[in-house]
């Protein structure tokens, strides 16, 4: 198995050296502002706040309510296309 | 050693793709923390609500999504058919060949001082009277309209477009230059005398 976290561990360095997480991040946040994912998580921001109250809210209340439902709603053609370019990577140069 | 390869790959292939699940799941998971900083600053820093309004505006503003409109619910094809007065010469153009019109009848734009300095080259091979005061004679000017013109520049240059905004050829090759350029001028600058023209006085 320390093969394997090795070799883990390698890819996620390389990923990072070669400037292609960075990338992906971006990739990503664009298909997502695009999508509507982002409107769509403000707007379940909105009602958190309204619930917690503007001045109480903290950075933990917001993470612990957005985050479970942003991943859900990811939509399938953006998990699809980033799948295929970290596939592409790995191919290169996992093995 | 490739016995082992071969095992290996096939469970590669497996981790591989539970690798790509876990970078895709820690890219997702990095998204949506970097929402929550930004919506938790905007909050703190006091412009989170900024765009919002009371109900009623935001229904006035609301975007319009219907045939024959634009998202402002104004009509868009309104001034398609209508027909407007030219100050100028007081015709009725219509509204798409408009501006064109305007261009050649107040003799401004790029278009119009070709025509003009055309026309000053074929008034000088011919000698013609009728061609001399172009400036009164709004018609002339017109590409549009202009009857007169247009027979005499379709006779001496069958072979071209007597509306295209190119220069005649002869224009061209006798002086070798490029440009546009007011000729009535002729004390700019030396040029090459043509065939027919006497030194100015």
């Amino acid at each position: 198995m320390s093969k394997e976290s090795r070799m883990r561990a390698t890819v996620n360095q390389k990923l990072t050296e070669m400037g292609e997480r960075e990338r992906l991040k971006e990739l990503l946040r664009a298909k997502l502002t695009e999508c509507g994912w982002k409107d769509q998580m403000k707007a379940h921001c909105k009602e958190v706040i309204k619930e917690k109250g503007l001045d109480h809210v903290t950075v933990e209340d917001l993470v612990v309510e957005i985050t479970p439902k942003g991943r859900a709603l990811v939509p399938d053609s953006v998990k699809k296309e980033l799948l295929h370019r970290i596939r592409a990577f790995l191919a290169q140069h996992a093995t | 050693m490739k016995m082992e390869e071969v095992s290996m790959s096939s469970l590669d292939n497996s981790k591989l793709e539970g690798l790509a699940q876990d970078i895709l799941s820690d890219l997702v998971e990095d998204a949506c923390l970097g929402l929550c900083f930004e919506v938790h600053r905007a909050v703190k820093q006091g412009y989170f609500f900024l765009d919002d309004t009371d109900q009623e505006s935001m229904r006035d503003f609301e975007i319009v999504d219907q045939p024959g409109l634009d998202v402002f619910g104004q009509v868009y094809n309104q001034w398609k058919n209508k027909e407007c007065v030219c100050p100028n010469c007081s015709r009725s153009i219509a509204a798409s060949r408009f501006a064109p019109h305007l261009e050649k009848c107040l003799g401004m734009g790029r278009n119009s001082s070709r025509i003009a300095n055309r026309r000053i080259v074929t008034g000088n091979n011919t000698n013609n009277k009728s061609e001399s005061d172009q400036e009164d004679n709004d018609d002339v000017n017109d590409n549009d309209w202009s009857y007169g013109a247009e027979k005499k520049a379709k006779k001496r240059k069958s072979d071209k477009n007597p509306n295209s905004p190119r220069r005649s050829k002869s224009f061209k090759h006798k002086n070798s230059m490029m440009g546009p350029r007011r000729r009535m001028d002729n004390q700019e600058s030396p040029r090459m005398l043509m065939k027919d023209e006497a030194f100015p006085q």
